[in-house]
């Protein structure tokens, strides 16, 4: 499916349109209907979670466990929560902007989810692009809305073109007040460039890593710790921006990072490879964790399994994997060293996972650095973000009110 | 313990059996590939730290030649450095040479097989710096050699830094009007950029031209698909398509591997565009998790186990996609578009090296 420009300006006209029904309705009916979407969504992506692995390059377990994960967090009590915890930041005076264009990536499928859900959960129409690689996802969710209310489904529309097309990019932009990309810092630079008096909410490249203290390595902690890291790496096959690439581990007498990553391996990525199979590897991505795990093995040490891959080195260079279950272990010394180690990412940091004992530690630093924007998250939680967890370093509303 | 001195001396050898015409010893090849790994792994850690995983002995990633250097000698006997010409990321691979001997064998055996079977020498016409422009370049070095081995006489028409249209335009139209021959040699990119500025001027190169292209683009023109640019020069330079001839080189290699095509045309036979692999080269698509050799002409990633590269490693794992084909290789190029880029892959373009 592929539109040109007088369709997607056609589908812009349809969901401004619709502004004055979506607005019509009150935040609590916004709420009630986008949680029975989420649910049907729920359903049928688990009616056709064959074809979504197919169009998404993940297992068919992977895609069970993202959409109930994700889909998950769509309750009406969160929305309302939300909507309190907005109005209380914001003031009540604050008005939705008229209408939010969207590009998505395709890393993430279940991406689209957030990025959508919470503009039309303020009366904000929205006009996606989907990615080129994957439209199932998004047009799954377009139906369902339409099924919860006529009203809030004719907000939301979809369109399809290549990235690049500059006709189509200008169209899906013109009527916006912001535009919310996803993307490459490529696809950022470009989209800016054609409007650049209309607000931008980047959602550029990024990457996330996980820190393990002490406590979590010692008897009590580590198989919780193992679990829940390797499912943060697992989750997605590693593709998402929320996706640890990297596990400081801060050693101990009983467990070294060399240890960590052994337990790793065998306890956590091998049983979960099992459970939450990989996709299939493109093969430009062989290419690139080939030429990785040989430098991890020149440069430290490697412990591969079938699916997946860990190397122990030192915590700087970061030498980035190509994601697909191939993780690096960094022992550091302290909370100290782990977040000298991240600094050279800048605001490409997303997401710090960490264990309970660390988690308010990592979020004090994090706070307190003018060179990080990350959140701190519990261990295990990483790729399941809560509805009002932030993005790239604010609110998930920013962006939506006029000041 | 096996010397430096003997393995030099097998590996010439095999380069020289080829040349005689002697029949190819597939297992000669293998177990010369083995003790090289074998003496090169003792003597260049970075080698001698890679596990034995997948077929035996381990292929070292190319990527390791951009961080690592990797000699077999010490510094103070390098004699040349190659280094590549760097795409997307900043460190660009080093290969370290103390003797360039089997380099040159290597490379006039496969060039005169290939290249040139059918004149002992010809004019040549070279899109590319000058060696002592580019003293770091191996395709530079290369070329240089070609001149003195194959020339009878040489043009450079790449100087400071740009193609020189109207001196490719002279060099070509006096071949045009003295029926000799020529041979065209450049980069990919260097025929996009005569293309883009050459406009309507056409050539009808003379019977037994003909032109060898190499590598890719890196950012230095646009990109042009290979079937569009062959057709291109094809109909620019009045050459028959299998007149045309990819070469394969890269940094961490001392081989290089050359279409089929030419050879073909001349022994009369007919088959696929496809890599020709030198005797003393072995090229193996391999499976990206197992690194086992995929079935096949079943797409692998690229690995080459070069007995030339005797001073450095002789078994490289390139990034590059490949599949066999007949008695040869196509090599696919790294696709890079195929990597998801949304949002945190393709980190090291987006972060930079740290």
């Amino acid at each position: 499916m592929t539109d040109d420009a007088s369709v997607v300006r056609a589908r812009a006209a349809q969901v401004l349109e619709a502004d004055a029904l979506l607005t019509s309705s009150t935040i609590e009916e916004r709420a009630r209907w986008l949680a029975e979407a989420a649910s049907a969504v729920a359903h049928k992506a688990h009616d056709r979670r064959d074809a979504l692995a197919e169009a998404t390059g993940l297992s068919v377990p992977m895609i069970e466990w993202a959409t109930r994960t994700t889909l998950g967090t769509i309750t009406e009590d969160a929305m309302l929560a939300l909507a309190r915890d907005t109005s209380m930041e914001i003031g009540r005076a604050s008005e939705p902007i008229s209408m939010l264009s969207m590009v998505l990536a395709g890393n993430v499928f279940t991406a689209s989810v957030r990025g959508i859900v919470v503009p039309l959960l303020f009366g904000i129409p929205v006009l996606v692009k989907t990615s080129s690689r994957e439209t199932m996802f998004p047009s799954m969710l377009r139906d369902a809305l339409r099924l919860a209310d006529s009203g809030l489904g004719a907000a939301m529309s979809l369109v399809a073109f290549p990235g690049g097309d500059i006709e189509c990019e200008a169209a899906l932009i013109e009527s916006a007040e912001a535009v919310s990309v996803y993307g490459s810092d490529e696809t950022l630079a470009a989209i800016s460039s054609r409007a650049p008096d209309t607000r931008l909410i980047a959602h550029g490249h990024g990457v996330s890593v996980a820190y393990c203290g002490a406590s979590a390595l010692d008897d009590a902690n580590i198989g919780n710790t193992i679990d829940g890291v390797s499912l943060d790496i697992c989750a997605y096959d590693q593709r998402g921006c929320l996706s640890p690439q990297i596990v400081y581990v801060q050693e101990t007498p009983q467990c070294s990072a060399a240890d960590f990553a052994a337990r790793l391996a065998t306890e956590g990525l091998g049983p979960r490879s099992r459970s939450l199979p990989r996709g299939p590897l493109p093969m430009a991505v062989g290419a690139a964790q080939a030429q990785w795990r040989g430098m991890a093995e020149v440069e430290g040490a490697l412990l591969r399994g079938d699916t997946y891959a860990v190397a122990i080195r030192e915590a700087v260079p970061i030498r980035w994997s190509p994601a697909y279950r191939n993780v690096t272990v960094a022992a550091v010394r302290d909370i100290d060293e782990a977040i000298e180690a991240m600094l050279p990412i800048g605001t490409n940091l997303k997401c710090v996972g960490a264990n309970s004992a660390s988690i308010s530690e990592i979020e004090t630093r994090l706070g307190s650095s003018a060179a990080l924007h990350a959140y701190a998250c519990a261990i295990g939680s990483m790729q399941t973000p809560p509805l009002d967890a932030p993005a790239d370093g604010y609110p998930i509303w920013h962006g939506l009110f006029r000041a | 313990m096996t010397t430096r001195a003997e393995l030099k001396a097998r590996v010439e050898a095999l380069i020289t059996s080829f040349e005689a015409g002697r029949p190819f010893d597939a297992a000669a090849r293998d177990e010369l590939i083995e003790d090289l790994a074998t003496w090169q792994a003792r003597r260049i850690p970075e080698y001698g730290r890679l596990q034995r995983r997948g077929v035996w002995p381990p292929a070292l990633p190319t990527d390791v030649f951009r961080f690592r250097r990797i000699a077999a000698h010490p510094e103070e006997r390098d004699l040349r450095t190659f280094r590549s010409s760097g795409t997307t990321c900043s460190e660009r691979s080093v290969h370290l040479y103390c003797d360039l001997g089997l380099y040159d064998f290597a490379a006039r055996v496969a060039a005169r097989h290939m290249l040139f079977p059918d004149l002992d020498r010809m004019r040549l016409v070279i899109l590319a710096p000058h060696e002592d422009e580019a003293r770091d370049s191996s395709l530079e070095y290369m070329l240089a050699r070609f001149a003195e081995w194959f020339a009878t006489q040489c043009t450079w028409v790449w100087q400071r830094g740009a193609l020189d249209l109207e001196r490719l335009t002279e060099q070509l139209r006096s071949a045009e009007a003295s029926g000799e021959p020529v041979a065209v040699l450049g980069t990919s990119f260097a025929f996009v950029h005569a293309e883009d500025g050459l406009g309507d001027r056409r050539f009808e190169l003379p019977p037994g031209s003909r032109i060898m292209q190499t590598g890719g683009y890196k950012g230095r023109s646009r990109e042009v698909d290979s079937e569009v640019l062959l057709t291109a020069i094809g109909a620019r330079y009045g050459i028959a398509a299998p007149r045309i001839i990819d070469e394969f080189g890269a940094t961490e290699l001392s081989s290089q591997m050359y279409s089929t095509t030419l050879r073909e045309e001349l022994d009369g036979s007919v088959g696929p565009r496809r890599l020709w692999v030198p005797p003393w080269v072995r090229a193996t698509p391999v499976d990206p998790d197992t690194l086992e050799p995929v079935d096949g002409d079943t797409v692998g990633i690229l690995r080459i186990d070069d007995t030339a590269n005797l001073d450095s490693v002789c078994c490289i794992q390139t990034a590059d996609l490949a599949r066999r084909l007949h008695d040869g290789i196509v090599v696919l190029g790294r696709a890079p578009g195929a990597i998801p880029r949304g949002c945190s892959l393709a980190a090291d373009q987006a972060l930079g090296e740290q």
